[in-house]
C-alpha cells in the first residue's frame, strides 16, 4: 500500500519516466540519438511501480525497455550522456544506456541478448543468500523473453534454491514484430508456460498501485526466505519495437489500450482522492521538463570521449600486451 | 527453395515482417507459409531443432538476427552440427545454413556490432561464408543451401544497400574458390567479407602513390583456398590481412601462418594484419570509426611492409 505522503512522489517518477521517453522521441526524429530508442511509452506503471516498491540496495537487471530503472537510479544527465555516447556519459561512451551496469546505484549490467540476464540476476540471489544479505533482486523481461530456456532454467533454480528474485515478466504482447501469442504455446498469459513451483501473479500493469504491492509482497516473501515470484504484468507499447520499425500492429488495438494509460490512471486517482491539484501537476510537470532539457543540453554539448576510453578490457591488465591497441 | 522442397526457412520476425533487415521479404508468400515461418525469440530452439532437422532429412536454413547471439547456439554449432558427421556409422551430415548479420557501423553497440567470424574458425567440420557482393551473395547462398554440410553465411549490415550486377537462373559460386577482386604486383591484399571494400578503396588510393595492390576475396573462410593466396604472394612478395574482428587472434594470423609455412622466402616484406583493436565495439560514434579498420589502416600497413 502507498502511503499518501508517497504518492506525490510516485506520480512524479511516472511523470519523469512519461515526459523523458516523449522529449526521446522528438529529439530522435528531430536531430537524431546515437542509442536506438526502445521506447517504454504506455509501459511505464511496471518499471516505476517496481523500483518504488523496493529498497534502494535492491538490485535491479533492466530488460532493455525499462527506462524506469536508469531514470530512477542514475541522474538524468548520466542517462542522456548514456543515450549520446559522450565523454561524461556512465561508461564514458563505450556502451549504450540501457544495458550499462552500476554497482553504486545496484543495476546490474545486461546484455543485448535478450533474456541472457534472467539467470544472472537468480545468481544476485544467491549472493544475498551467500552473504546473507536482505536485499532482493529485480529482473524484467518481456513475453519474447520467456520463450527461451533462459526463463524456465532461472524460474526453476530460483524456485529450487528459495532465491530473492522477483521476475518481472513485462507482457506487452508483442515480440518485434512477432505477436507472442503466435509463438507461445498459452491461451493467454504467458504464466501459464511456467511449470515451475512458485508463486505467480498475473497482473494489471497499467495500474501502478497493484504493481506496487504485487512487489512489495513479493518482496516480502523474498525477504523472509520464501523465495522466488514471476509476476507477469499486461501491458502494452504505445511506440514501435524500436524507432527504426514501422507501426504494424493494428491502430484499434493501439488506441484501446491508450484509453487505460497508467499514467493518466494515477494521475485521476490524485485528483480524485485531493491529493494533487491542477496547479501541483503543472508545476511539477513544469520542474521535470527543465531538470530534462537541461540533461539533453548538457549531452549534445558534450564531447566524443578519448580513444583511451574504449581500452577498458581488463581490470589489471592492458590491452597493448595483446597487440591490442591500434 | 524452389528447387528443393526439403528447403525450408525459419527465425525471429523472417516471415510475416520479412527479417529485420527485410533480406527475405515476401518469400513467404512466394513459397507459403508452411515453409516460411515466424519462431520464438530463442535461439537455442533456432541451433537445436536445425541440427535436429538436417539430421533427418530437410535442409533447414535458419537466421540469427545477429551474429553476436551465435555465442547461444555456439553448443548446437560446435558440438553437434561440426561433429555429428564424424559421429555417424554412415554418410549422414547436418546440411543447415545459419545466416546472420555481423559488423559495426551503426552504433548498436558492444553486443550488436561483433564480428564473429574468428569464434568458429578452430572447429573442424563448419564452413563459413562471407560473401563481398551481391552476385557472390546469391552464388554462394545457393551453394550454402546445397552443401551437404553445416555452414555459418556471414551478411555485413553496413553492405546491404550495396548494388551490383547479379546474373540471373542458377547462378552459383563454388564453396572454396577465392577470388581475385583486383590484380596487382607488389602486395597480396587478403580481405575478409565486408572488409573487401575497405581493401578496394585502399589500394585504390594506393595505387595513385604508386603500389600496386592485388585484392583476394577469399569468400569461404573455412574452407579457405589457400593456394590462391599462396599464388599470388609468390608474385607479390607481400602479404597484409584484413578482417573486422580483432587482430589478435583473428583469421588473419591463420593466413599469415600458411603463408609462413609455404611461401616465406618468397616474402620480400613484414607480413601485416589489420583488424580490431583488442577490445569490445564502443558505442560512441567516434570510437565506433576509430574501431573499425578503414581504408586508412590499410594504406597504413602496405606503406609500412612495403618502406
Ligand atoms: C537473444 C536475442 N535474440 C533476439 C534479439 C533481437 N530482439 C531484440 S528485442 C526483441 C524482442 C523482445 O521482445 P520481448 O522480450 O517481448 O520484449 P519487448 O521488446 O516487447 O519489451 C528481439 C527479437 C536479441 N536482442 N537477443
Ligand atoms: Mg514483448
Amino acid at each position: 500500500m502507498v502511503a499518501p505522503e508517497e504518492r506525490k512522489d510516485l506520480h512524479e517518477n511516472l511523470l519523469l519516466n512519461r515526459l523523458f521517453e516523449e522529449k526521446v522521441l522528438e529529439v530522435y526524429e528531430d536531430s537524431g540519438i546515437p542509442e536506438l530508442p526502445h521506447l517504454s511509452l504506455g509501459q511505464e506503471a511496471v518499471g516505476v511501480g517496481t523500483v518504488f516498491a523496493l529498497e534502494e540496495d535492491d538490485w535491479l537487471a533492466p530488460s532493455l525497455r525499462t527506462r524506469a530503472v536508469t531514470l530512477m537510479r542514475l541522474s538524468l544527465r548520466d542517462v542522456v550522456t548514456g543515450m549520446f555516447g559522450t565523454e561524461s556519459g556512465p561508461t564514458e561512451g563505450r556502451t549504450t544506456q540501457h544495458h550499462l551496469g552500476s554497482s553504486e546505484a545496484n543495476i546490474m549490467g545486461t546484455t543485448g541478448m535478450i533474456g541472457s540476464h534472467l539467470n544472472v540476476a537468480a545468481g544476485a540471489g544467491l549472493t544475498a543468500q551467500q552473504l546473507g544479505e536482505d536485499r532482493v533482486t529485480a529482473v524484467f523481461f518481456g513475453d519474447g523473453a520467456a520463450t527461451r530456456g533462459e526463463f524456465h532454467t532461472a524460474l526453476n533454480f530460483a524456485a529450487v534454491e528459495d532465491l530473492p528474485v522477483i521476475f518481472v515478466l513485462e507482457n506487452n504482447q508483442w515480440i518485434e514484430e512477432t505477436r507472442a501469442l503466435d509463438v507461445i504455446a498459452a491461451e493467454e498469459n504467458i504464466s501459464e508456460m511456467s511449470g515451475h513451483n512458485l508463486p505467480k501473479e498475473v497482473i494489471d500493469g497499467q495500474d501502478v498501485d497493484e504493481v506496487l504491492n504485487t512487489v512489495s509482497e513479493a518482496a516480502e516473501r523474498a525477504r523472509s526466505g520464501d523465495g522466488p515470484t514471476l509476476i507477469e504484468a499486461k501491458t502494452y507499447r504505445y511506440r514501435p519495437h524500436a524507432e527504426v520499425i514501422p507501426e504494424r500492429r493494428d491502430e484499434d488495438e493501439i488506441a484501446e489500450w491508450k484509453e487505460r494509460d497508467p499514467v493518466e490512471l494515477h494521475r485521476d486517482y490524485l485528483l480524485d482522492n485531493a491529493i494533487v491539484d491542477e496547479d501541483w501537476l503543472e508545476s511539477t510537470r513544469d520542474s521535470l521538463m527543465e531538470d530534462i532539457e537541461d540533461a539533453f543540453e548538457f549531452a549534445e554539448e558534450d564531447s566524443l570521449p578519448d580513444e583511451e576510453a574504449m581500452y577498458k578490457v581488463y581490470k589489471d591488465t592492458d590491452v597493448d600486451m595483446y597487440g591490442g591497441v591500434r | 527453395m524452389k528447387r528443393d522442397e526439403r528447403v525450408f526457412l525459419y527465425g525471429e520476425d523472417v516471415a510475416d515482417y520479412g527479417g529485420l533487415y527485410q533480406v527475405t521479404e515476401g518469400l513467404r508468400d512466394e513459397i507459403g507459409e508452411d515453409r516460411v515461418f515466424d519462431t520464438p525469440l530463442s535461439e537455442t530452439t533456432l541451433g537445436g531443432t536445425a541440427v535436429g532437422a538436417a539430421l533427418t532429412g530437410t535442409r533447414p536454413v535458419v537466421e540469427i538476427m545477429f551474429g553476436d547471439f551465435l555465442s547461444i547456439i555456439a553448443d548446437h554449432l560446435i558440438n553437434y552440427a561440426a561433429k555429428m558427421h564424424f559421429n555417424y556409422s554412415d554418410d549422414t551430415s547436418v546440411p543447415l545454413v545459419v545466416r546472420t548479420t555481423y559488423g559495426a557501423g551503426d552504433q548498436f553497440g558492444l553486443h550488436h556490432s561483433q564480428d564473429p567470424i574468428s569464434w568458429f574458425q578452430n572447429v573442424p567440420g563448419l564452413k563459413m561464408i562471407a560473401p563481398s557482393t551481391p552476385a557472390d551473395y546469391k552464388g554462394l547462398l545457393k551453394s550454402a543451401v546445397r552443401d551437404d554440410d553445416p555452414v555459418i553465411f556471414f551478411e555485413n549490415k553496413q553492405r546491404y544497400d550495396l548494388s551490383g550486377e547479379v546474373p540471373d537462373g542458377d547462378h552459383t559460386v563454388p564453396i572454396g574458390e577465392a577470388d581475385i577482386k583486383r590484380s596487382g604486383k607488389d602486395m597480396t591484399i587478403v580481405a575478409i567479407g565486408g572488409m573487401v571494400d575497405v581493401a578496394l578503396d585502399a589500394a585504390e588510393s594506393l595505387a595513385n602513390q604508386g603500389y600496386d595492390c592485388e585484392v583476394i576475396d577469399p569468400r569461404t573462410v573455412m574452407p579457405l583456398d589457400k593456394e590462391t593466396i599462396i599464388e599470388s604472394v609468390k608474385k607479390t612478395h607481400a602479404l597484409t590481412v584484413v578482417h573486422e574482428a580483432a587482430r589478435f587472434g583473428g583469421i588473419g594470423g591463420e593466413i599469415a601462418s600458411e603463408v609462413a609455412d609455404e611461401a616465406l622466402f618468397y616474402l620480400d616484406a613484414p607480413v601485416k594484419r589489420v583488424g580490431a583493436p583488442f577490445t569490445p565495439v564502443p558505442f560512441a560514434e567516434n570510437l565506433e570509426q576509430m574501431y573499425l579498420p578503414g581504408a586508412q589502416d590499410v594504406e597504413t600497413a602496405v606503406i609500412d611492409a612495403l618502406e
